[in-house]
């Protein structure tokens, strides 16, 4: 591989974005690919915001330059937005529909009595990401992950939608291979249906 | 996955982070004793240790009470003949560094190595402390990797040091080091049974005072001048050739940094890396900048390498132009990244970089101009939340807020100084908050309050207690009890009778150590029963004398481990929509993130997916209205 393929993960303490990067680390490394990947390991807490930077090819550096992620895969919605810095122009973005509101944000919401104070909506997360890309993968992960079989299988969901992305650089082969091979036993076949439907949403949304 | 790259006993490639290639090297070295405290970014080496420790049954590890203990117990096993290893993040070292000065002088026997980690741009530390003053300052050999091969690599080589030279060896590395994951090249993995050996067979002289020191003085300049050609000639001081007038110098990842923004800008300056720090290669340095006309020194933090370079250069090539963090190119501040890196080589060579990299930060600045910000809070379930919402609670019908001085400390409990409490007069090293109440308990006419948790307790706090005890100060002292050292992984501590993974150790008994202490009165509290906290709060606050409330119940996160271990399920919550009255007390003052407002009638609405059950909102919500979901 010539070429560096970068990936920013982006995401919430506690929704298991470092097993999502495992799977991913494996699926490469298992094709043969040299991978690097920059962690956010620190504090134990939960609900903050977490990265990691993800680099298959001819990556020399952990982390990856603004501008420069091909792809940025988020559990969150609004965690896609707050790491745009590194997104390329026309990158492609694949993020869970999911939004985790902030408490401070709550407390805003909750505390204006004239109620024009609202939640930041997908909507608003969409329309600003459509300023830098048109490759806008937003994923009901959950209602997906719960159609497969099991709610706990929306890494797989997102992993999927990868997979439909014409360049990325690991076969849609290798990428199912590895998840199987990292999911418990028990939960195979979910993830297996929640990585083919994860496949076709994707796909649904590059056309 | 990769703790099963750690095990396997034939040498291959793995993704490995460079905490866990760590790991591997020095059980290939055949280390026999590690022990540690937890901090980030090094607390993955210690937690894969624990991991392995019954795997391989021949080496012994220990959760020491804090950095100093861990480093004097591997200095110990290495004089008693084995290998042995800790690791620490950088202000662990100022706690352990009275001892390392020491071990310095009389040195070792068998190798002993100290892996010890910054943490530029402070990520999770007090400071951006810059530690490699340490190994200059106490005359012990330093060494930096760049990335996870390099820190396997130097593990293994700072055994062979260590013994040759009877030194200790500090391996120092970066947050971004220690945390990024590269392919590695493993060894093979030949292990010898532990033995117990007799002090006689391996006994020297371990001890350093006025004669005896001065006499090891001269031996320890002796030492660093015979280490100097094995450090010079080090592969890990290498030259990268390349073209031009302008050359690079640097170290650890930002060797990776200037790699990338070089072939970015499709440039190939010559470029020296240093991988011994102390001592430094000055020939290699001296040789490779005489004939230059500009060298750019690429290190974050201070001008470490900087101000010995231009030492040098004064000697080989005064007219050099030295483009670093004198001349205000790069910042002593933050770490550094490729795009920091690209801009000075550019901006010194006269070209742009390859990426206009403001438009990026800028474009994204007024995108993210609305999102709102996603500040640090306590875990649901956490009973900090239920403590320090109690402790408001006191201080308000005591009418005392303006009326005390709180000192906190470090641990989850330090996020008492954000939103929604915003209140810590204090925070600054662990167990410090003793100390700093000593001072103002002798000048201030306010209550003095301290706070710690359990791990910090037995880690640094106790000398300050048993001070603020023996001068019969007026001080109350909230204690923590969440069984673990929670904020760096929810590591075992004397609080708990588990040693690294898992094994038998004795806790300590926290209620009858403060009664031995003398302590004035100990009240325990559950912070569950967050209402009922208020009253013992005020009347221990209200106290004269040293008082000590310990609130008691342990960590979210480790109980929610243990529930799951006995087969319990965690109890979920949810709003009785038809009791809630909108007063939104558990919004204000508490912050769980469990917690969000239904937008079709402004209730609040407790998320299932995050809720741990703990009904610490029903306990503040003054109409009761959270409740447990039946039946789940
Ligand atoms: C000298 C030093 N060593 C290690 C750390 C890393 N560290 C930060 S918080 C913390 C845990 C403190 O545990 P505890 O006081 O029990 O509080 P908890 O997080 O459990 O609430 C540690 C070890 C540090 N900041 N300073």
């Amino acid at each position: 591989m010539e070429k560096t393929y970068n990936i920013l993960f982006a995401g919430v303490g506690g929704q298991g974005l470092m097993l999502l990067s495992a799977v991913l680390g494996k699926a490469a490394v298992d094709a043969g690919l040299d991978v690097m990947t920059g962690e956010t390991h620190g504090l134990a807490q939960r609900s903050g915001s977490i990265y990691v930077h993800f680099r298959i090819g001819k990556p020399i550096s952990p982390l990856i330059p603004y501008g420069s992620a091909d792809m940025l895969i988020a559990m969150e919605a609004t965690e896609a937005l707050r790491y745009i810095e590194y997104l390329k122009d026309d990158g492609v973005v694949i993020m869970s529909k999911n939004i985790m509101h902030p408490v401070a944000e709550t407390k805003a919401v909750a505390l204006d009595k004239t109620r024009k104070t609202k939640y930041y909506t997908l909507s608003a997360v969409e329309e600003q990401l459509r300023k830098v890309t048109s490759r806008v993968i937003a994923l009901d992960s959950l209602g997906l992950a719960i159609q497969a079989g099991n709610a706990r299988t929306e890494n797989s969901v997102l992993i999927g939608a990868a997979a439909a992305c014409p360049d990325f650089p690991i076969s849609s082969e290798d990428l199912k291979n590895a998840v199987l091979s990292l999911v418990p036993p028990k939960t195979r076949d979910a993830n297996a249906k929640a990585f083919e439907l994860g496949t076709e949403a994707g796909t649904a949304c590059l056309q | 996955m990769t703790v099963e790259d750690v095990k396997r006993t034939e040498n291959s490639k793995a993704l490995m982070l460079a905490n866990e290639a760590m790991v591997r090297a020095a059980l290939e070295a055949d280390v026999k004793v590690v022990a540690f405290y937890p901090g980030s970014p090094v607390s993955e080496i210690m937690d894969t240790f624990s991991e392995v420790v019954d795997h391989f049954g021949d080496f012994k590890m220990e959760i020491s009470a804090n950095e100093k203990v861990a480093l004097e117990t591997v200095a110990g096993a290495s004089m008693a003949g084995v290998r042995s290893l800790t690791a620490m993040k950088s202000v662990g070292m100022n706690v352990a560094s009275d001892a390392m000065f020491s071990i310095a002088y009389t040195g070792l026997k068998a190798g002993c190595v100290v892996i010890m980690a910054d943490d530029p741009y402070a990520h999770s530390s007090q400071s951006e402390q810059d530690s490699r003053y340490f190994g200059e300052a106490a005359y012990v050999p330093l060494i930096e990797p760049a990335n996870s091969q390099e820190a396997y690599e130097m593990v293994k080589w700072a055994f062979e040091v260590s013994e040759k030279y009877r030194t200790l060896v500090l391996l120092r590395t970066t947050t971004r080091v220690n945390h990024a994951r590269s392919m590695t090249q493993l060894g093979d993995m030949n292990r010898t049974p532990f033995e117990r050996k007799k002090w006689k067979d391996v006994k020297d002289q371990y001890f350093t005072v006025g004669a005896v020191a001065r006499e090891l003085k001269i031996k320890l300049l002796k030492k660093r001048e015979a280490m100097k050609e094995q450090f010079e000639n080090s592969q890990f001081n290498k030259i990268d050739e390349g073209e031009g007038e302008t050359g690079i110098i640097t170290s650890g990842v930002c060797y990776l940094h200037t790699k990338e923004a070089m072939r970015n800008l499709g440039v190939s300056l010559p470029v020296l890396k240093i991988g011994t720090i102390n001592p430094l290669p000055e020939s290699k340095i001296s040789r490779f900048m005489k004939d230059l006309d500009t060298v750019i020194i690429v290190e974050e933090l201070s001008p470490y390498l900087e101000t010995r370079i231009t030492a040098l250069a004064k000697d080989v090539n005064p007219s050099l132009r030295i483009v670093g963090k004198r001349d205000g190119s790069f910042s002593e501040a933050l770490e550094y990244n490729v795009p920091i890196v690209e801009k000075v080589i550019a901006t010194t060579l006269g070209v742009d970089t390859s990426v206009d990299y403001n438009r990026y930060l800028e474009r994204a600045a007024e995108l993210k101009r609305d999102l709102p910000e996603r500040v640090p809070v306590f875990c649901p379930g956490c009973p900090h939340r239920g403590t320090l919402w109690a402790f408001r609670q006191a201080l308000t019908r005591l009418r005392i807020r303006d009326d005390i001085v709180f000192n906190n400390d470090i641990g989850c409990y330090s996020m008492a100084f954000l939103p929604p409490n915003e209140f810590s007069d204090s925070m600054l090293a662990m167990g410090a908050s003793l100390g700093i109440s000593a001072g103002m308990s002798l000048v201030l006419e306010d209550k003095v309050i301290a706070m710690v948790g359990d791990s910090t307790l037995y880690h640094a706090a106790l000398p300050g207690i048993v001070n603020l005890i023996h001068h019969n100060s007026n001080v109350t002292l909230f204690v923590l009890d969440n069984s673990v050292t929670a904020m760096t992984g929810q590591q075992y501590n004397p609080n708990t009778p588990f040693d690294a993974g898992g094994r038998s150790a004795r806790k300590i008994d926290m209620d009858k150590l403060f009664e031995a202490l003398g302590a004035d009165s100990v009240t325990v509290i559950d912070p569950y029963q967050t209402r009922d906290c208020i009253d013992p709060i005020k009347e221990a606050i209200g106290r004269d004398g040293f008082n000590v409330i310990i609130s008691r119940r342990e960590c979210a996160l480790y109980g929610d481990r243990l529930k799951k271990s006995r087969g319990e399920r965690i109890p979920r919550s949810e709003n009785d929509k038809e009791t809630c009255r909108n007063i939104y007390a558990c919004v204000k003052e508490f912050y769980c993130p469990a917690i969000t407002i239904d937008e079709s009638d402004y209730k609040i609405m407790i998320m299932e997916t995050l809720c741990d059950g703990c009904l610490e909102c029903r306990q503040v919500c003054p109409v009761d209205a959270p409740r447990h979901i039946v039946g789940r």
